[in-house]
């Protein structure tokens, strides 16, 4: 193996001369990333909300179900997600399989659960007095649910970046849906995980620094809004 | 608002996907695109990049491809995911052709699987064949236990010559070779490259093809290839057609994968397979005029699709 | 205003309020009062509908608070409540005042002029721009009250609104209750377990106890009328004593607790009875003197000496029962009061309340 240092240097200097290759699967990256975060944030929100919200037999079941599938294995999705998708498969009209919207498609069901859940266990965390000030002060349905959202947002905030952090960092289901395809639906992680099994370590290297480097972006923008 | 502003910022970094999604919604995509299910030896030698840049640039379809093992893309195939396979596993390939689910094989190149192993060879298999060197591998291990036996184990071309292989010397795949009880053998259910990796770190012997092994032989600094040639190591690419009628109705492109086959045989192909090298040295032997040695038809290697 | 129709509440096995009927005048400061966890936050929460009764009703101007939907969110707009914890949310303090007039829809400047002029009010100009969270608990109570001032309810709930404050924060938060009920007439109905807090801003009062009111009334009434032993024990007087009541001559009765006689004013249709005899109406004397006219005249003696602040209750025995009187310091050194000393205990029969025994039976209700 290489000495570990030039493998670094190699890693930099691939990042800081703009390699197109490299950019070009960071910025689909972000694309396929961001959609599945947006996607899932339009779900899980109002739907963490309805739950937190509503009375209905088997609620707390239902409430430990989505916490059991934060840990749903990313090849499970993929593999269903696969099986979903194929041309043969029930929705294989879409035409998704192999293609950025079929990434989108399974990340999106991966954060569901954990964005949806962590969205629950923010309006839950809102003390039971604040819940009754917004009531008392003459909220209609909309307005209370608005309001307690709001009161929410940091905590849902996060709960976007963590959903994000997720799908970003997976690479099951990626591979199996996207199919790893050069131009078309390669990502910082099924990338890495090519480069390295070709024993391309320094372009592997040069894009998990990337890869951590969105991350640290992401939570450094969502640190600065929890200043303000 | 600042929730309004988090939200904004989302929209906007997505806005940028949606050109291409709306492409990709609209569902017409397959006539300008081929879809192929390849073995990872030609993705990862870098073949398939300048054939489809040939082939774009010719017919103006773009080729987009999905590197697996073998036995995965013949899997896509049987599920229609793929427009066509490009494999190199006979009797797999006669199998799903038997089934229905592939047409028109053509034959297009050819390499040799290598048996490497650590440079002091402990098994002694210097001048054996496969089949021999499979064996003495087999025996040595059972007394020495520095000798060991790295295997794709992913149902791969590569994993099913060597499963022949062991048949050949006379050994059962199943409980005399990938069996707990023979700790000598580990069944990696990885990449040829990750594989080859793995024997250099371990000093194991492996099964390789010809092409991976010239495309990352520098790094090998612990192996050496000891048995190189012998019809039962030949390994030869195929083009497989998945047949449209087995899937009337998810639009598989027939007329991109007829025009691939034909590219896949030409002369300019052919051709390309002699100029291209690693190092100097030769990754694939062209197909054409070369029927008898690959035991196969000359119309498998020269007859244009219809 | 409101009136209480034998309204109950249970929440599961446990019953917290047990019938309680009443009427709120229009204009009032209602202040009921009684220990902690007897159900006083529980009939704020029903009026306030956060709340269902189990069983009885509650109408506001004569429509009863049954309805839901539009129809709630109407009514409880023209009320506004103040929780015990105030509640912050994490905004600055102008949203936090403000977001009662957003619900309602008022007009940006409108909540602006009426939010600041709020913010004068309560002491806290220019925090407009203040993290909520930032300020203190006496600070956020009057944030609290603010918001809920600026909708301009007709009715204004407060669930105990001081009990976690200083001293000085329960007194500005006091003057701002009372200015704004003398202002605007906004009817208020406040809970208290302080019952000084209770005589220093209610017109009337309520005593909860075991989830129903025990005795409503004027505020002087029920303090210097107590109908129980009960409340009279939560109003402070701490000498209640049993007896039986042995004769009656020209309206002074003569009742016999556990063998001593005292003398009350006063009537009674039972001949067990309660007596309550407020400490600070029990003169001490070291020794019989000419100035003793009262009629009961006790001879005890001293068990211990408590202070209260400035003053102290000197625990004294006569016979068999025990008395509390309260002196001064000053008194304690001029008459040298020490424990185990022998001393005279002396009150007039005016002094001593009788009430029933029986007190659910006998209390005015309404």
């Amino acid at each position: 193996m290489d000495d570990i240092v030039s493998i670094f240097v190699t890693a930099f200097s691939l990042i800081t001369t703009g390699n197109s290759d490299v950019w070009e699967i960071t910025s689909r990256t972000l694309q396929v990333t961001f959609s599945s975060v947006l996607i899932s944030t339009v779900i899980s929100l109002p739907l963490g909300t309805a739950i937190t919200f509503r009375n209905f037999r088997g609620k707390k079941t239902l409430i430990n179900i989505i916490q059991t599938l934060y840990a749903l294995p990313t090849v499970i999705v993929g593999l269903v997600c696969y099986m979903l998708l194929s041309r043969t498969g029930p929705l294989g009209y879409l035409g998704f399989l192999f293609t950025p919207n079929g990434m989108i498609f399974g990340q999106t069901i991966l954060i569901i659960p954990i964005m949806t859940g962590l969205t629950i266990a923010a309006l839950q965390a809102i003390p039971p007095t604040i819940t009754d000030t917004i009531r008392s002060l003459g909220a209609t349905r909309m307005q209370f649910l608005i309001s307690h959202i709001r009161e929410a947002r940091f905590t849902i905030m996060a709960a976007v970046v963590i959903g994000f952090s997720r799908a970003i960092s997976e690479v099951g289901a990626a591979i199996m849906i996207g199919g790893n395809i050069r131009g078309h639906t390669r990502v910082l992680t099924t990338a890495i995980s090519l480069q390295t099994s070709m024993g391309n370590f320094e372009l592997s290297l040069a894009l998990g620094i990337i890869l951590l480097g969105i991350a640290l972006v992401i939570n450094l923008f969502l640190g600065a809004l929890q200043q303000r | 608002m600042v929730t309004l502003l988090f939200i904004a910022a989302l929209l906007l970094c997505s806005s940028a996907v949606s050109a291409e999604k709306v492409k990709d919604l609209t569902g017409d995509h397959s006539a300008d695109r081929l879809l192929i299910g390849t073995t990872t030896s030609l993705d990862a030698t870098g073949a398939l990049d300048e054939l489809s840049q040939k082939f774009k640039d010719e017919n103006n379809i773009t080729v987009e491809w999905v590197a697996v093992g073998t036995g995965q893309a013949l899997g896509y195939g049987r599920s229609g995911d793929v427009d066509l396979v490009m494999v190199h596993d006979r009797a797999a390939e006669d199998k799903f052709i038997d089934e229905g689910y592939g047409l028109d094989r053509r034959v297009f190149a050819s390499n040799y699987f290598m048996v490497v192993g650590p440079k002091d060879d402990p098994a002694n298999i210097k001048g054996m064949t496969a089949s021999e060197a499979f064996k003495a591998i087999s025996d040595a291990a059972k007394t020495d236990n520095t000798v060991s036996f790295i295997s794709r184990g992913d149902g791969s071309g590569t994993h099913s010559r060597e499963k022949l292989l062991w048949k050949a010397a006379g050994l059962n795949y199943d409980s005399d070779v990938n069996t707990s009880a023979e700790p000598w053998y580990y069944s990696a259910g990885t990449g040829m490259t990750q594989v080859l990796n793995m024997a250099n770190e371990k000093n194991a012997y492996t099964l390789a093809d010809s092409a991976t092994w010239n495309t990352v032989e520098e790094d090998m600094t612990e192996l050496q290839p000891y048995v190189t040639d012998g019809t039962d190591l030949l390994n030869v690419y195929a083009v497989i057609r998945v047949n449209p009628d087995k899937f009337p109705d998810v639009g598989i492109n027939v007329d991109a994968g007829k025009k691939w086959t034909n590219f896949m045989i030409s002369d300019d192909t052919q051709q390309f397979f002699t100029d291209f090298t690693k190092d100097g040295k030769t990754l694939f032997i062209p197909a054409k005029g070369d029927a008898a040695t690959l035991n196969v038809t000359e119309e498998e290697i020269s007859a244009p699709v219809e | 205003m409101i009136r209480l129709e034998q309204v109950s509440r249970k929440f599961g096995e446990r019953t917290i309020l047990t019938g309680v009927s009443g009427e709120i005048r229009k204009g009032e400061i209602f202040t009921i009062i009684g220990p902690s966890g007897q159900g006083k936050t529980t009939l704020l929460r029903l009026i306030n509908m956060l709340d269902t009764p189990t069983e009885g009703s509650i109408f506001f101007d004569g429509i009863s608070l049954h309805g839901s939907g539009d129809q709630a969110t109407s009514l409880r707009r023209r009320m506004g409540m103040v929780f015990q914890i105030p509640a912050s949310f994490h905004e600055t303090v102008f949203e936090n005042i403000a977001i009662g007039l957003k619900y309602r829809r008022i007009s940006k400047d409108e909540i602006k002029r009426r939010v600041l002029e709020k913010l004068k009010e309560i002491g806290l100009e220019g925090y407009e721009n203040r993290k909520a969270g930032t300020l203190s608990g006496g600070e956020m109570q009057r944030v609290s009250l603010a918001r809920v001032m600026v909708t301009e309810p007709d009715l204004l709930l407060l669930d105990e609104p001081t009990a976690n404050l200083d001293p000085v924060s329960t007194a500005r938060i006091e003057d701002l209750i009372r200015l704004y009920n003398r202002k605007s007439g906004t009817t208020v109905i406040m809970s208290s377990h302080d019952l000084f807090q209770g005589q220093r801003l209610a017109d009337r009062i309520a005593v909860m106890m075991e989830g129903r009111f025990i005795q409503t009334g004027e505020t002087i009434d029920v303090f210097s009328h107590p109908c129980s032993a009960k409340v009279a024990r939560f109003i402070g007087i701490s000498n209640i004593l049993q007896g039986r009541v042995i004769g009656i001559e020209d309206g002074i009765l003569s009742i016999d607790v556990s063998g001593t006689v005292i003398h009350a004013l006063g009537t009674a249709d039972k001949e067990m009875v309660s007596v309550a005899i407020r400490p600070e109406d029990i003169t001490l004397y070291n020794e019989p003197d000419g100035k003793m006219s009262a009629r009961n005249v006790l001879y005890g003696k001293i068990t211990g000496i408590k202070p209260f602040g400035i003053i102290c209750h000197v625990m004294t025995t006569c016979g068999e029962i025990t008395l509390a009187v309260q002196v001064t310091w000053q008194s304690v050194k001029e008459m040298n009061l020490k424990e185990g000393q022998e001393i005279i205990l002396s009150f007039k029969a005016p002094s001593v309340h009788v009430m029933p025994l029986d007190e659910h039976e006998t209390c005015r209700s309404w």
